[in-house]
């Protein structure tokens, strides 16, 4: 299947394609002409479709927008679509080109009836190796075979599943020979990857070419992955289950897919560090006590799932969770160890079997694979050497094939061939041959024109919530730039495209929760786990940092209200304003002599200290990542952006590079504020904002508001609390101590005074779930109620350099009290870590 | 012979350790020639109830959970066990590598005692091409399992020194190899790496040897704490035979059986995970008596313990 990027035919293109029609988009299309192409093949029912699509999406691309290419990228930022390749720091946007696969529901219908054909036959093979392993009694499957193969867990021999469903989703690649013929490469049970980005290819795709894909009569994705869920739940013993998909976290190459399911799905994104098993249960830890999960669609492998059942390295893992699903009552999709059929040696016993098991042959084959642990096949294979593919039967590095990758045999040189096969006569189990396949061609979208390039197509089987399979209608397809499209995902350089099953007649509309079923209102969903709750409350508290941090340095350039502001003020005013940049840690304290604009370059740029706001911004960026299920698109895009650029040496662009930043952050607080559902959620964003920011003032007025403060030094404490304007018009006279103290400290009607915060956050608290229904306060909120007392009882007069000093220090508490009730209390990756003890 | 084995694993953390879960490997499991009784595993501070169960391997795993936070732990595992001797392998039934290999890939075996499961890559054990290469000469195919076996324990035991100093727990075989260094973990892992990259089962296991010799004997090497070998499967008939590459022999009756696995991560004695710091120092103390001369040497226990101290754990 590897051949065509390297095919010399396929460089002189013959006559074959497009319909002849002089108007038709696809009339100059030439494919290659080795194998098949799906839209020359296509019948003229699906080929008028074709049609229509490339000659709408040409004339979209002549129109205002850009061509359609920009326009799919555009939808592609706009849902935070990304991936990450292994070795990558950041996060790449998803390539998806915009001309769709299209399908027949007459083609579409054999291979999804082969499909679930052979899920079946993998549900049973599954059966029999974890369950009697008569397959492997009785010389049907070798030992070795299962043995193996990475993904094997004995440990999970004699477990029956919940319903005995081993597999709740698959997935499995497939390529289109010359003919026409679908075969499976490879077969996924272990993770679906891909899953996710089927379904975001469909949404940018449809919001970037209108109702064309209805037009076309496209079968659509909801009610599978309704499906999906119904399935997962129909597995678990109560009735109203708490589904949770487990990720390894915002490191993994597929987490913004896991994200974007979650959210799609409803289901709570979690890692393992906020899980617990307890008495053979699982629960998570949310800020309302632990919560029994019921049901996990797991994304980390078996291997590292349980650091006590199984690999005591895994970092990632619940300890303990093989006692939830032995003995608990835990639903886990897909079943661990049920990964053990993926290795390649064992697809080439897959048609065996099903003659064996089902009585029948495949409906839809395998690529032709011989395992070379067996003297026959291993004698065919050296024989066909040349015109086979060569590769590790278990996956991983092989003698011969560096880093297990799977290699042409005509590719090998005399010496190179010679080598693989003396490893091959000591470790043949190590090795498969394979055909090669001609693969199929599709017309894609390049500049202005159609060009034939060769495909592979991942589809998607679920079981629904009656157990039967359902197979999702499409897919996603992946488009070489190389030629090799055995990677699990997507190399550097290719493309994905959106596969859309085309009906003759209109579909119906579904929706996510099915035809109509009218599910139980409510009004408030789901849980909050502690470690999300941990990174709303310190993305808010980053987020107003930053913004206080900006401040002082805008107010060092120049203050917006006061002519006098900026340079021309009072050095005495200056240095304190450079003073607070150091006790922050935005700048180091041999920096403060710098000319202002240095300073300023300093704490907004590249410095890499804690306190400096491009290192404020990236911390904000890092814990958003991990918020990525929660957050609205809209927020997430403004939230990761880096520090606008300037010159570090002109006031106008510091400036103005201030004035934007402090645009954005009130944009996210903005839509914090106006977006969210007054959730939990809610609340610790916005307790976290208020502690920040209640922090800030005390260590602002301590440093402005001093017995000898000056004009300059009162003005300087209202620009930073934002409360110029107000101030003036309600005094006449300029800044004094006890007027301005009065407004930025005590006046509950300031949101920026310390009272106002500290009220929200009292009465936040007081909203939470309590852990047990007593009626007590909880100690984060009686240390509130604490220090409010004692502010609300003071007038502007008294208020202290040490009655400020008091009140950061009992914020400080409170926040070590908040995080004490609230947050997971061990496992902070950067105070403690989770120690494996090997001897 | 019945021997009475004493080991005594004292743990201290630098701070307080929350959640500790430990797997605990130090029940021997059922092997043939071993007749085990008075089994007792002692921990402090106590953990709840200590369950024990057949582990994926050969292998017998106790689990241990401290709800409290410790700062030390002492396991202590006290057992006594009758050793026969296994008789001498026959030479004469001993299958060439050629056969063993072909019986091991064809294998219909999947079970632990198998050979199927230790043919291949596990997590401390890879195929290697250096070793397997320095291991050509001694592993022809002709040659029958027993003697090539026996000239690869011996290329270790000579060509390989003996030094604690030179590796930790996690040091991989690979490097070891490189050093020509190690102790028996390093050495078994080294065998089993050659015998696996020539496609013949081979298994890790633990175990401890008798603390004194018999009268005119040397002590043997790896006595004062878990010694670690290797087992070689030799076919259906002949099954699995234990070679020492520290000792330079086949097991005979002063080893004794505690786990077999595909490598030492499979059977490592004490392994889990815990909430808190990582600093962590180990003492261990090992003794093994035949039970006759437990009486003539006074009270159980003082004999011959040694004790060694590594940090971290090794």
């Amino acid at each position: 299947m590897i051949g065509w990027a390297e095919n010399p035919a396929l460089a002189s293109r013959g006559p074959v394609g497009g319909t002849g029609r002089p108007d038709d988009a696809l009339r100059d299309y030439a494919p290659g002409p080795l194998g098949g192409d799906l839209y020359c093949d296509a019948r003229p029912n699906v080929a008028a479709k074709w049609s229509l699509v490339a000659e709408r999406l040409l004339r979209l691309s002549q129109g205002a927008h850009g061509n359609i290419q920009e326009q799919v990228s555009r939808e592609i930022q706009e849902l935070g679509l990304t991936f990450r390749l292994i070795g990558d720091e950041d996060e790449r946007a998803w390539p998806l080109s915009p001309m769709p696969l299209l399908i027949g529901t007459e083609e579409w219908n054999d291979v999804a009836q082969g499909l679930i054909q052979r899920v079946d036959l993998l549900e049973r093979i599954l059966g029999d190796v974890y369950g009697p392993q008569k397959l492997v009694a009785e010389g049907n499957l070798p030992a070795a075979i299962v043995a193996g193969s990475t993904h094997f867990a004995p440990k999970m021999m004699g477990l029956t599943p919940p319903g005995g469903h081993y597999i709740h989703v698959y997935a499995a690649d497939l390529v289109r020979g010359p003919d026409g013929e679908w075969r499976v490469l490879a077969d996924r049970t272990r993770l679906a990857t891909g899953i996710g980005y089927a379904l975001e290819n469909r949404l940018a795709m449809s919001r970037s070419t209108g109702a064309l894909l209805s037009e076309i009569n496209t079968r659509r994705h909801a009610g599978f992955y309704g499906d999906l869920r119904r399935g997962i739940a129909a597995d678990c013993q109560r009735d109203d289950p708490r589904i949770a998909l487990l990720t390894p976290g915002h490191f993994n190459q597929s987490y913004p897919e896991q994200a974007h399911l979650a959210r799609y799905l409803g289901l709570p994104l979690v890692e393992g560090r906020d899980l617990t098993v307890s008495d053979d249960r699982l629960f998570v830890r949310t800020i309302a006590g632990p919560k029994r999960i019921d049901a996990i669609w797991s994304w980390i492998d078996t291997q590292h799932i349980d650091p006590m059942a199984f690999d005591s390295r895994s970092h990632i893992g619940i300890p303990d969770v093989f006692q939830a699903w032995s003995r608990g009552g835990l639903a886990v999709a897909n079943w661990p160890g049920a990964g053990v059929i993926e290795a390649r040696a064992f697809s080439a016993f897959i048609p065996r079997l099903a003659t064996k098991l089902l009585g029948a042959s495949l409906k839809l084959p395998n690529v032709a694979t011989w395992w070379c642990g067996q003297e026959n096949e291993a004698s065919i294979v050296r024989r066909r050497f040349d015109e086979l593919v060569i590769s590790s039967a278990f996956g991983g590095h092989v003698e011969g094939l560096p880093g297990g990758r799977t290699r042409v045999g005509a590719q090998f040189s005399a010496e190179e061939k010679e080598r693989l096969l003396a490893a091959m006569h000591l470790r043949p189990i190590d090795y498969c041959g394979q055909e090669i396949v001609n693969l199929s061609t599709t017309p894609v979208l390049i500049d202005e024109g159609f060009v034939p390039r060769p495909f592979t197509l991942r589809a998607f089987v679920a079981r629904d919530g009656d157990g039967n399979w359902q197979v999702m209608p499409g897919g996603f397809a992946r488009l070489s730039s190389s030629g090799d499209l055995r990677t699990s995902l997507m190399g550097s350089g290719d493309l994905s495209a959106d596969v859309c099953v085309v009906d003759d007649v209109p579909i119906q509309q579904e929706s996510l929760l099915g035809a109509g079923v009218t599910p139980a209102i409510r009004r408030s969903g789901g849980i909050l786990s502690s470690q999300a709750a941990d990174n709303l409350y310190w993305f808010s508290r980053y987020a107003e940092r930053a913004e206080m941090t900006v401040r002082v340095i805008r107010s060092l350039l120049g203050s917006p209200i006061d002519a006098d502001g900026g340079a021309g003020r009072d050095p005495a005013t200056i240095s304190r304003l450079v003073e607070i940049l150091v006790q922050w840690g935005a700048i180091e304290a041999e920096n403060a002599d710098l000319s202002l604009a240095r300073v300023c370059s300093v704490a907004l740029g590249k410095g890499k200290l804690p306190g400096g706001v491009a290192m404020l911004v990236t911390r904000l960026r890092d814990i958003g990542r991990g918020l990525r299920d929660r957050m609205s698109t809209d927020f997430w895009r403004v939230a990761n952006q880096p520090v606008p650029g300037f010159d570090p040496d002109h006031t106008e662009s510091l400036l103005s590079a201030s004035n934007h930043l402090l645009e954005r952050l009130s944009t996210l607080s903005g839509l914090t504020a106006e977006n969210m559902v007054r959730s939990p959620s809610w609340r610790f964003s916005d307790i976290g904002r208020r502690l920040e920011r209640a922090l800030n003032i005390c260590r602002i007025a301590r440093q402005f508001a001093t017995n000898d403060s000056q004009v300059d030094d009162l003005s300087a404490l209202l620009d930073l609390c934002d409360s110029q304007i107000v101030y003036r018009t309600r005094y006449l006279t300029g800044p004094m101590r006890a007027p301005v103290l009065d407004l930025v400290v005590l006046d509950p009607h300031n949101p920026r005074s310390l009272i106002f915060q500290l009220v929200q956050i009292e009465h936040h608290l007081a909203l939470l779930p309590p852990l047990v229904e007593d009626g007590v306060p909880e100690r984060p909120l009686r240390e509130t109620k604490a220090i409010l007392a004692e502010l609300q009882s003071l007038e502007a007069a008294d208020v202290t350099t040490k009655v400020l000093q008091n009140a950061e220090t009992r914020l400080l508490a409170l926040s070590d009290a908040l995080s004490l009730r609230y947050f997971l209390q061990f496992d902070k990756p950067d105070r403690s870590s989770q120690g494996s003890l090997l001897g | 012979m019945i021997f009475r084995v004493q080991h005594v694993t004292d743990i201290r953390y630098a701070a307080l350790v929350r959640l500790a879960r430990f797997n605990v490997r130090l029940k021997p499991a059922a092997w043939s020639g071993q007749r085990l009784f008075e089994c007792r595993l002692i921990v402090t501070p106590p953990s709840g109830p200590i369950a024990t169960e057949e582990g994926p391997y050969v292998v017998n795993v106790s689990r241990l959970l401290l709800a409290e936070p410790i700062s030390a732990l002492r396991i202590e595992s006290r057992f006594s066990v009758d050793v026969t001797p296994p008789p001498h392998p026959r030479a004469d039934i001993c299958p060439s590598l050629a056969r063993i290999r072909q019986a091991a890939w064809t294998s219909r075996d999947i079970s632990k005692f198998g050979p199927t499961p230790y043919l291949f890559n596990s997590r401390i054990v890879e195929i290697d091409a250096a070793i397997g290469d320095w291991a050509r000469p001694f592993l022809a195919d002709g040659d029958s399992v027993l003697e090539a076996g026996r000239a690869l324990m011996h290329a270790i035991y000579t060509q390989f020194r003996y030094d604690s100093d030179a590796t930790k727990t996690e040091t991989p075989p690979g490097e070891a190899f490189r050093k020509r260094r190690g102790v028996c973990q390093d050495f078994a892992h080294i065998m089993i790496v050659a015998l696996r990259t020539h496609g013949i089962p081979a298994a890790y296991v633990s175990g401890y040897l008798r603390t004194m010799p018999p009268p005119g004997k040397e002590r043997l090497i790896g006595c004062d704490a878990m010694h670690a070998w290797v087992n070689i499967w030799c076919g259906e008939q002949l099954g699995w035979i234990g070679f020492d590459p520290t000792n330079d022999l086949i097991v005979q009756g002063d080893h004794i059986f505690i786990a077999m696995g595909r490598d030492y991560a499979d059977v490592a004695p004490v392994d889990g995970v815990f909430h808190g710091n990582e600093g962590q120092s180990l003492r261990v103390s090992v003794d093994v008596l035949p039970v006759v001369a437990e009486v003539a040497a006074g009270s159980f226990g003082q004999a011959g313990g040694r004790s060694r101290n590594t940090s971290p754990a090794r």
